[in-house]
């Protein structure tokens, strides 16, 4: 490998080549290649069954492709070893954020913490993520009595608990009120400053308010690919989004 | 960047499937009524009056059925309700292997039935009261218990990992087990664990021959029709008879009188790590 090579490596955080899911005769995702810089806010952004929580699944190894290649932080998510590797430096919060309703916050970040090792620095991360997502006050509540915009900040805790270097949100101000979403992006934006984030959305004005780069699918497909004053180029996010996905539907009835 | 070892992996899930049970009223519902049938079985007959000895032979014969309908209700919740709710993509998306998450739940539904079992350790303050039981044979019978439950335990976690419905998962553990507890007692018992060892090897077969489990749905149903044409249209003759070698209470009947048989030591730990390889094989499904 040249330096030019692996300087251009490094700059890469996530790594999205020619991914396909494929059950049975249904694509998911038809060959999607995609990339996230280092220190970016990646907006993974498309309608309802667009692929992206596939996407997401894939990268964080929780399911294979059926054709194409993941990376994240140079790490394989297929490869059993470098799954560990890549899981204890990425922060995940999947699609709704799924928690143990009969556990604790407490508990929750407890558990996690232990099977992350955090060991005798668990107190404090604890203490920090619980600052971070303000859950201090419902912090020994089951889970499962919580509200939604509650049950999505212990999600994000439980994400942000090891401090990663790599985040990825599915849909985290889905199901939140106004201030709740201001919030979390205002949350988003902070740890955007030293971490790279891939959050996927179909809300177009997230897009403008937390991120630098933006990937757009549409029925499995990518749609496009850049950073977000390419996308903004010759309109607003909302005119060049419909613009894409009228293309797209242009182009397949063609 | 922290890592932990997968001991500690293992006991972290294990430790929050128990806190999981035994803090949830049901959990103790569960735990009472085994307590209450174990005593039940084992005092309730007359017979146990009748041959003034002081064991649990008659407490043996009752045990399969017990662990029957017990185990698969500690098993049910296991992967059935964490698919349900979709915390399954969140503990296996943190750094754990399959092999670790299968063998916390295993543990942490194993320290459920010693917990079971231990409480029905009082039987043998009963028999303490009442005579002298031997020591030895109270050791060999309640490991016996504990090594059947064990097997029950990864074949109710099999069920568990087929549904994400928590009655279906019950049903289909108590159907599993059954098949064990029966297989010699009941006629059709050995039958149908041929016909499903033949199903879940077409499946395997299936899986090692193309890498793709998208229809091995279809290789399963194939076995398991060979199954029921070799059992039913009695082309193989002794069929049943050969797997009725899979019954659980014959494979326990040493222990029940103090006598702690390898080959049956075997039988139950090997059937347990089989049962347990397919729960991994199963929860790789979700790469397909």
């Amino acid at each position: 490998m040249t330096t030019h090579e692996s300087n251009s490596s490094r700059s890469v955080t996530i790594r999205a080549e020619n991914l396909s899911k494929i059950y049975g005769d249904f694509a998911a995702l038809h060959s999607v290649t995609f990339q996230v810089r280092k220190g970016t806010v990646a907006a993974f952004l498309g309608p309802n069954g667009a692929g992206k929580s596939t996407t997401m699944k894939i990268l964080t190894g929780y399911l294979a492709p059926t054709a194409g290649r993941a990376e994240v932080l140079g790490f394989d998510p297929t490869h059993p070893d470098q799954r560990i590797e890549m899981a204890q430096r990425l922060g995940y919060l999947p699609e709704n954020g799924p928690l143990y309703a009969d556990m604790t916050p407490r508990e929750t970040l407890e558990f996690v913490g232990r099977i992350r090792g955090l060991g005798s620095g668990l107190r404090s991360a604890i203490e920090r993520v619980t600052r971070q997502c303000s859950i201090a006050e419902v912090f020994d509540k089951p889970v499962g009595k919580l509200s939604k915009g509650f049950r999505q900040r212990v999600g994000m805790a439980q994400a942000l608990l090891h401090d990663p270097e790599v985040l990825i949100l599915d849909e985290p101000t889905s199901g939140l009120d106004p201030l709740q979403i201001r919030d979390v992006r205002e949350l988003i934006r902070e740890l955007g400053r030293t971490k790279t984030i891939l959050l996927s959305t179909h809300i177009l004005q997230e897009v403008e308010a937390v991120a630098s780069e933006v990937i757009v699918v549409g029925e499995g497909r990518l749609v496009f690919s850049g950073t977000l004053d390419e996308l903004r180029a010759g309109g607003t996010v909302e005119q060049r989004f419909y613009a894409l996905m009228d293309q797209k539907r242009r182009k397949e009835a063609a | 960047m922290a890592s932990s070892s997968s001991k500690d992996v293992i006991l972290g899930i294990a430790g929050k499937e128990l806190r999981s049970f035994l803090g949830n009223p049901t959990g103790y519902v569960f735990l009472t009524l085994f307590i209450a049938l174990c005593a039940g079985a084992a005092f309730w007959p007359r017979e146990f009056f009748d041959r003034n000895l002081a064991d649990l032979a008659t407490l043996n014969r009752q045990m399969p059925l017990i662990l029957m309908l017990f185990v698969p209700a500690i098993t049910m919740t296991l992967w059935a309700d964490e698919r349900r709710a979709g915390t399954d993509e969140l503990l296996l998306t943190l750094p754990v292997r399959d092999t670790e998450v299968v063998l916390g739940k295993f543990l942490g539904a194993v320290g459920v039935l010693s917990i079971g079992l231990a409480f029905s350790l009082a039987n043998v303050g009963v028999l303490a009261y009442l005579g002298e039981p031997d020591v030895g044979l109270m050791f060999s019978t309640f490991l016996g218990y504990w090594l059947m439950g064990t097997l029950f335990v990864a074949v109710g976690m099999i069920g568990s990992l087929l549904t994400t419905n928590v009655t279906v998962a019950f049903v289909l553990g108590v159907l599993g087990c059954a098949a064990f507890a029966l297989a010699q007692s009941v006629a059709i018992g050995g039958g149908v664990i041929g016909v499903a060892l033949l199903a879940g090897l077409a499946a395997l077969g299936w899986l090692v021959a193309f890498g793709s489990g998208i229809h091995a749905g279809y290789a399963a149903l194939f076995g398991a029709v060979l199954g029921v044409v070799l059992w039913i249209g009695d082309v193989v003759p002794g069929f049943t008879g050969l797997f009725q070698a899979f019954d659980a209470p014959s494979h326990f009947a040493s222990f029940g009188e103090g006598v702690i048989r390898l080959g049956d030591v075997v039988f139950f730990a090997g059937g347990t790590a089989v049962a347990l390889y397919l729960c991994g094989l199963l929860l790789s499904r979700r790469h397909w």
